[in-house]
């Protein structure tokens, strides 16, 4: 090779260099305009009061621009005492919360708060025959409905489940999102427990099981996320993204990555009734404060949905829901355990939810 | 003599030092926020675990090998809290009973529900009728292989 085309080869290798500066600097001063950016991280998107307060508990009313409550029947989200409950009101126009009380209902949501080493001692009875039986009440005695209807998320649904069944003439209607029924169906965080021989959380001696111990369940489910490597990786590629769809993501990772302890007694409880080999729930031996859970008390109308893609309830476990109560409108969606909820596509479930409730206006 | 005018294009040399700036001015900036912002601190530390979280720490793994943590020695205090926790919620059902007859003396009484462990608020003098009948009471081991 003569001088001028060693020079040549040289100018382009330096030209591809300055390219990769150029492209990594743009991606830290993106990361950097993102991590210098205020929001509404770890709140909901839309306006709401606290119109109840128990231990960590407060129970939220969605209102309007003048503060207002919205009209019409209510509505109450009970997410999974496990992890924050906005993701039922992640950000304005992609809340699921605020879409329905747009569409017409007087929406309320059940923040469970972040448990305190008291609180390890918290069982099923404890949410859904105090927290759960207690919000529904207070919806009613603000709103003056009798019934209510209730909406919930993952172990949220679990717990509207067990709640209905005990106080079925005070649902109006019931929608089970991503709810694990069928505790035999391989999958979910129940069955790593299993297939890994954990011993599982002490009823009688209950600890607060960290956040970050709960976490590393979670990622256990999803290959590539329990890696520090692969989620430096991942972000890294994401920069590449506009700020605001950055933004975007941002607030997705302050819910999935914002998991709260867990009170060991309540998950103690919970793999001993329902996890793999006991399915209290489908054997209808399943017990709340000593009360037999009767699902045939589940007359009102019931809509489950399931997401194919679900590492964390296994749409299978979730659509199980016939079994116990065959009248169930079951539907299954495509997308993930978050997606359908609050994910770019989650309109669909909103949508069906909003006609679904309609039908209790007559 | 050369037109100021006309622009000529930058040869590599130039363009590697304008790297070199902007590489110092992207730098300051992150030096700036760090030190005008505590919570810049603890988000960057996030980033570089792969964590867009805000607000708070992500939360750090146990170290591998370390013993999972366990259950306090002496748990008498929070066995008192839980418990103070417990009687709030009873408190909340009587103060929301009362709520109901204020609410509802001019109302026709609703058929009520049947609750074997019903004790507060029951019979219900108005709706609703199902989480009104229920009763908070301290609870012994319901469940076991």
């Amino acid at each position: 090779m003569n001088r001028s085309g060693e020079e040549g080869e040289l100018d382009r290798e330096i030209e591809a260099l300055l390219a990769l500066s150029e492209r990594s600097r743009a991606k830290l001063d993106r990361l950097h305009e993102v991590l210098t950016t205020s929001g509404h991280y770890g709140t909901g998107a839309s306006p709401a009061v606290v119109v109840y307060q128990e231990n960590k508990l407060r129970l939220l009313r969605l209102v309007d621009a003048a503060g207002k409550p919205h009209a019409g029947p209510p509505v109450l989200f009970v997410p999974a005492p496990v992890s924050r409950y906005f993701i039922v009101d992640l950000l304005p126009g992609r809340s699921f919360a605020g879409h329905v009380a747009a569409a017409g209902f007087d929406v309320f949501i059940a923040d469970f708060g972040t448990p305190a080493q008291e609180d390890r001692f918290n069982d099923l009875a404890y949410y859904v025959d105090g927290l759960v039986r207690r919000c529904v009440r207070k919806v009613s005695l603000l709103t003056g409905a009798p019934r209510v209807n209730l909406v919930g998320y993952c172990l949220g649904g679990t717990l509207s489940l067990l709640y209905t069944a005990l106080y079925p003439s005070s649902v109006e209607r019931l929608v089970l999102l991503t709810t694990m029924v069928d505790g035999d169906v391989e999958g979910g965080v129940a069955w790593v427990a299993h297939r890994m021989g954990l011993a599982g959380e002490s009823y009688d001696n209950p600890r607060l099981v960290p956040a970050a111990e709960v976490k590393s369940w979670f990622e256990m489910l999803a290959p590539g996320s329990n890696s520090q490597l692969g989620r430096v990786q991942d972000l890294w590629d994401r920069l590449d993204d506009p700020a605001a769809r950055l933004r975007d993501v941002r607030t997705m990772a302050t819910w999935v990555d914002d998991v709260v302890p867990a009170p060991g007694r309540l998950l103690a409880e919970l793999y001993l009734q329902f996890g793999p080999g006991r399915n209290r729930l489908v054997a209808g031996t399943a017990t709340v404060a000593g009360r037999v859970i009767d699902c045939a008390a589940v007359t009102m109308p019931v809509l489950a949905v399931s997401a194919e893609k679900d590492l964390i309830t296994p749409p299978d476990s979730a659509d199980a829901i016939r079994a116990i109560v065959p009248h169930a409108e079951v539907m299954r969606l495509p997308g993930g355990h978050v997606g359908i909820v609050a994910g770019r596509s989650a309109a669909a479930l909103w949508d069906r939810t909003v006609e679904f409730l309609a039908g209790a206006r007559g | 003599m050369a037109d100021p005018k006309v622009e000529t294009d930058p040869t590599i040399v130039d363009r590697w030092l304008q790297d070199q700036q902007q590489w110092q001015r992207t730098l300051l900036a992150y030096v700036d926020s760090m030190t005008k912002n505590e919570d810049f601190l603890v988000h960057l530390g996030n980033a570089m675990r792969g964590s867009l979280l805000a607000g708070k720490a992500y939360p750090a793994p146990p170290a591998p090998g370390a013993p999972a943590p366990e259950a306090p020695v002496d748990d008498r205090l929070d066995r008192v809290l839980h418990a103070v926790h417990q009687l709030q919620g009873q408190m909340q059902d009587v103060l929301m009973a009362l709520e109901e007859l204020r609410g509802t003396r001019t109302q026709p009484v609703p058929p009520v529900e049947a609750s074997p462990t019903s004790t507060l608020g029951e019979p219900p003098a108005g709706p609703p009728a199902g989480p009104a009948a229920a009763a908070p009471k301290t609870r012994k081991r319901k469940v076991g292989p």
